[in-house]
């Protein structure tokens, strides 16, 4: 089975891919704000249910609907905010708690609500990006790479480097990077903490619910899919430490590596049980993720 | 420890003594136990929040572990319920020894999301393992008296409420662990040993949790890795505790009563509006976060307190 | 110390609180009381509507023809409806209120096995009759509960017909890699399929049981490698979607996809389009089965044209197991010429009447088995193979229901 070794290489990368866009935007979220977002498999879900929607409605293929899609969860993540801050900027000691819990609550909303106006099926939204997939082979050895992961991994390099540049070659950035390190500092240096946050909070629903519809063209959705995104998210940023950017890539793909080996290698039955342990020896290890470098 | 605590315990022992004489419906002494059960549940977890500041979110876990075990023991080895259930306690204490000496050196999201990778390790393992029946779950001898699972129930938390209050209200160790809570650093100046004591606190909150887990697996008779060990246990404590109040004994227990008490009748009566419940449940929270921080007792407690001060300064 | 004695009334006010409520005495009705225990929330709320709306259309049907004749007079049917929110405790709580408080005649049970594993021991004790429309784990028939039946058979009893079916295909296949997902229904199903396979003599390649949501793509890269006649997957709708998406994208086709009753759901369809043609599925009941039904509905056909009318949703199998679950009690209770409310000498007739049944129904014929692994599951339906044909579910075996030719081996995704 040795001539599987690139193809489990390479998976382990693509599904890391889909990893990274699912957790770099709550990365950045608790960079600034230390909120724990147990919403953010809900974002993920209401995305893939705005490009189901918009995909059958407009016809178009799902990857032109992502800039409509990031607009609009934009501006929720802008209306959403101002609660969040509320919560956290409480006069009550454990604001980390209430930031959960708060998300918490939110979270089951969504879904209650989703549920009600999506009801209970299955979907999914056809693109013709996942209908074909790169074939290479040389003797024995092969790999396929399926276009739509591809595509989801470009993707993923596109929003990390977009966050990245927005973050250390604009203004904003560095208002956003001041936040992070020093909250009162920020602010009296004339960073507006509230409106800098709902810029950030959007642009984290933004990249969540955009990451939805990735992962609706990939895989099937459905209004019950959020907590298992939720999870993934946590563990690649709790991976990453917490807060910590640049790890994000790299816990991402190494979630994807441990899926793709067991799968492939190993016994597929402890592939779960696997990426839950690995996350929990790392923490053991280096209790501020593989970097030593979270907040 | 004054007349009047010894005067109020004694009042709830003897309420809790009358109640199955004068409930003879089954079904509501099933619900009462439930809510027994939740509050159990709530106040274990809230040991560790809200007293020492440490987010458990695996302690879905320590009531699975003490399920399983007692399953395993009962069906497997033939021990009496009484036996298994406290052995089940005990593997979840030693559970909690196994997981908190490393844990417990993680502050803040990272415990809370450790401790959650955990519960989810374990409920895999019971997905893989033969003697968890895997999948399929197990089932217990079914004993189905109501009464008595709502004594054993009852008893065992009105012994672990005391308990608590005891350590955490009136004896030292109480404010040892406040302390902790309040200033890690400052309590390790003051000469304390903060590694031991959370350690300490970890396993008093398991241990009870993983009893109830073995009462609870007598009395459903069936249980299996998704409702067992599943996210579902721990999401409520957790919601319970908060919205009574965290830091307090009485507040999670005033929180498992309402939102138990809420489900159950919502169930019961309003099955056909089913989605609405996570609706209203999820905006409930998140409306007491945002307008009652302290939680329900906190709040209502804090009031009385300003009016008692604001009464006694017009006094003056 | 004062606010622990308040809270503690307090606490207790709260618990006694409902115990001065409501009281039902309804002795001396003229209806039937039936409990409807069902998941209506959580996570297996799709299927727990389904079997909702199967139980609904079976008392709307039997009420609008004035009820169930008894010796000549009729008596209509009143649900009464507990949500076990996919718990096994909320179920057991159902149960318990159900029986004790609603005092119901008899109870049509709950989706899935792990909620009607935790309401059987409860109606066991108050000795109410249930039958569960849509429980299909083969573990609750080995527990041998008296007074619990169902009218769907076991994954191990339905498991076997489609490899059967696709063993006498030309050219037949060889070799297969089975999995499932770990959940008892799926894990089941997947057992069922490894065990007919190696009786038929196929080659199992690789057999295993992944975890519940696990994205398979690279799973199905050792099958691009190791190239299978046969896939045989266990599991739900959502992970059925998954896999074939994953086939799709990495552009392995094998000669036969073979899944459970899942690709009957018209999610299956609608989500896939034509990448659904051609996946084999195994169920008892179609829309175009050809059955003969004594009571209320003549066939197959006009029980789905019925469905179509009342929900706006087609009919899937589940569904029809659960309408048949209602017809069976009814044909019992006028066999036995029990009126309402019945006493429990008259259930204990029923549970008796039960187990002699032999009745045909639009659903096909319900004869719940007395003895063996299958012990009071319905052993009178004949398993169906089914393929996606044109965005619709055909039967393909056994040869004497086939309604269509089998299409094999599948077509390539890229020539679609």
């Amino acid at each position: 089975m040795l001539q599987l070794l690139p193809q489990a290489i390479v998976d382990g990368i693509l599904i890391g891919g889909i990893y990274i866009t699912v957790a770099i935007g709550f990365s950045l979220a608790y960079g600034v704000m230390h909120v724990i977002d147990f919403a953010v498999g809900e974002w993920i879900m209401l995305g893939a249910f705005m490009g189901f929607y918009l995909n059958r409605w407009l016809g178009l293929e799902p990857i032109l609907l992502f800039p409509v899609i990031f607009l609009s969860f934009f501006v929720v993540g802008l209306w959403i905010q101002p609660l969040i801050h509320r919560v956290l900027s409480g006069r009550r000691g454990n604001p980390v708690l209430m930031g959960l819990v708060f998300t918490f609550g939110l979270a089951l909303m969504i879904r209650g609500i989703a549920l009600t106006v999506f009801g209970f099926y299955s979907h999914s939204i056809p693109s013709s990006l996942a209908q074909g997939s790169l074939f290479f082979q040389v003797g024995p050895i092969f790999v396929t790479i399926p276009l739509i992961r591809l595509t989801g991994l470009g993707y993923a390099v596109l929003v990390t480097m977009g966050l990245y540049y927005i973050l250390h070659r604009t203004d904003f950035g560095l208002a956003v990077r001041a936040l992070a390190q020093h909250k009162e500092a920020a602010g009296l240096m004339g960073v507006n903490a509230r409106r800098t946050g709902g810029h950030v909070y959007g642009l984290y629903t933004g990249i969540s619910a955009t990451t939805g519809a990735l992962i609706g063209c990939i895989f099937s959705i459905s209004a019950q899919m959020g907590p298992d995104y939720t999870i993934f998210a946590f563990f690649v940023v709790v991976l990453a430490g917490m807060g910590y950017l640049p790890g994000v890539p790299w816990a991402a793909f190494l979630l994807g590596f441990v899926q793709s080996f067991f799968l492939i290698y190993l016994s597929p039955s402890y592939t779960m049980l696997a990426v839950f342990a690995a996350l929990y020896l790392i923490l053991l290890i280096s209790p501020k993720g593989i970097f030593g470098k979270g907040v | 420890m004054g007349r009047k605590f010894y005067a109020s315990i004694s009042v709830v022992v003897l309420l809790f003594l009358v109640v199955p004489l004068v409930v003879h419906d089954t079904f509501y002494l099933r619900v009462i136990t439930e809510a027994i059960m939740w509050i159990g549940l709530a106040v274990t977890w809230d040991v560790l929040a809200g007293y020492t500041g440490y987010l458990n979110f695996g302690h879905g876990a320590f009531f699975g572990i003490g399920a399983y075990t007692t399953a395993i023991l009962m069906v497997h080895k033939g021990w009496p319920f009484f036996a298994a259930s406290i052995a089940g306690g005990a593997m979840a204490g030693l559970g909690a020894l196994i997981a908190g000496i490393p844990t417990l050196r993680l502050r803040g999201a990272y415990f809370a999301i450790a401790t959650w990778a955990l519960a989810r390790a374990i409920q895999q393992l019971a997905l893989i393992l033969d003697i968890t029946g895997g999948p399929d779950g197990m089932r217990l001898p079914p004993f189905l008296q109501p009464g008595f699972f709502f004594y054993v129930m009852g008893g065992t938390v009105l012994i672990i409420f005391i308990v608590f209050w005891y350590l955490f209200e009136v004896h030292p160790f109480g404010l040892k662990v406040k302390a902790i809570r309040e200033n890690e650093d400052g309590a390790m100046a003051m000469g304390l040993n903060p590694a031991r004591i959370k350690i300490k606190v970890f396993i008093i909150s398991a241990v009870p949790t993983g009893i109830i887990g073995g009462i609870y697996a007598y009395w459903i008779t069936y249980i299996d890795p998704s409702s067992t060990l599943g996210d579902l246990v721990t999401d409520q404590a957790v919601v319970m505790a908060v919205f009574g109040g965290l830091g307090t004994l009485i507040g999670p227990a005033i929180g498992a009563l309402i939102i138990s008490t809420f489900k159950t009748y919502f169930w019961a009566y309003l099955s056909d509006y089913q989605v609405l419940y996570l609706i209203i449940l999820g905006g409930l929270i998140a409306l007491s976060v945002v307008f009652m921080p302290d939680g329900l007792w906190g709040t209502v407690y804090g009031k009385i307190q300003n009016a008692r001060l604001a009464g006694s300064k017009e006094k003056r | 110390m004062k606010r622990v004695f308040t809270v503690g009334l307090c606490i207790f006010g709260m618990l006694l609180g409902p115990l001065f409520g409501l009281a039902y005495g309804d002795e001396g009705r003229n209806y039937f009381k039936v409990g409807v225990i069902t998941s209506l929330s959580g996570d297996l709320a799709t299927g727990g509507n389904v079997t909702k709306r199967g139980y609904d259309l079976w008392a709307q049907e039997v009420n609008r023809l004035g009820g169930i004749e008894i010796d000549g007079k009729k008596y209509p049917v009143k649900l009464v409806y507990a949500d076990a929110q996919s718990e096994p405790s909320a179920g057991a709580s159902a149960a318990e209120r159900l029986a004790t408080q609603e005092k119901v005649d008899f109870i049509l049970g709950p989706y899935s096995s792990g909620v009607t594993l935790a309401c059987a021991p409860v109606l066991e004790k108050y000795k109410i009759p249930m039958i569960t429309g849509s429980a299909e784990s083969p573990i609750i028939w080995k527990q041998k509960f008296r007074y619990t039946f169902g009218t769907i058979p076991p994954v191990n009893y339905t498991g076997s017909t489609p490899m059967k079916t696709l063993a006498s295909l030309t050219p037949p296949p060889k070799t297969a890699i089975i999995l499932g997902s770990n959940d008892a229904f799926s894990k089941a199903t997947a057992e069922a399929f490894k065990a007919s396979a190696e009786a038929l003599g196929i080659k199992i390649l690789k057999y295993d049981i992944v975890p519940q949501g696990q994205d398979l793509t690279p799973y199905m890269a050792v099958a691009k490698a190791t190239r299978p006649d046969i896939i045989a997957f266990g599991g739900h709708d959502e992970e059925l979607i998954n896999l074939v998406k994953a086939l799709r994208q990495i552009n392995y086709t094998p000669k036969a996809l073979l899944m459970h009753y899942g690709v009957t759901e018209p999610a299956f369809v609608e989500a896939l389009g034509k990448d659904a043609e051609g996946v084999f599925g195994a169920t008892v009941w179609t829309s175009t089965i050809p059955t003969h039904g004594e009571v209320l509905w003549p066939d197959a056909k006009s029980y789905a044209e019925a469905a179509l009318k009342a929900f706006n949703v087609p009919a899937d199998y589940t569904q029809a197991g659960s309408s048949a679950a209602g017809i069976a009690f009814q044909v019992a209770l006028a066999q036995i010429k029990a009126t309402p409310p019945l006493s429990p000498e008259e259930r204990e007739a029923l549970v008796e009447a039960l187990e002699k049944i032999n009745i045909r129904t639009f659903y096909g014929t319900v004869n719940f088995a007395t003895e063996g692994q299958y012990y009071h599951a319905n052993v009178g339906l004949t398993p169906l193979t089914v393929q996606i044909q044109n965005g619709h579910t055909a039967i393909v075996g056994p040869p004497e229901y086939a309604e269509s030719p089998a299409i094999y081996p599948m077509k390539p995704w890229n020539q679609r």
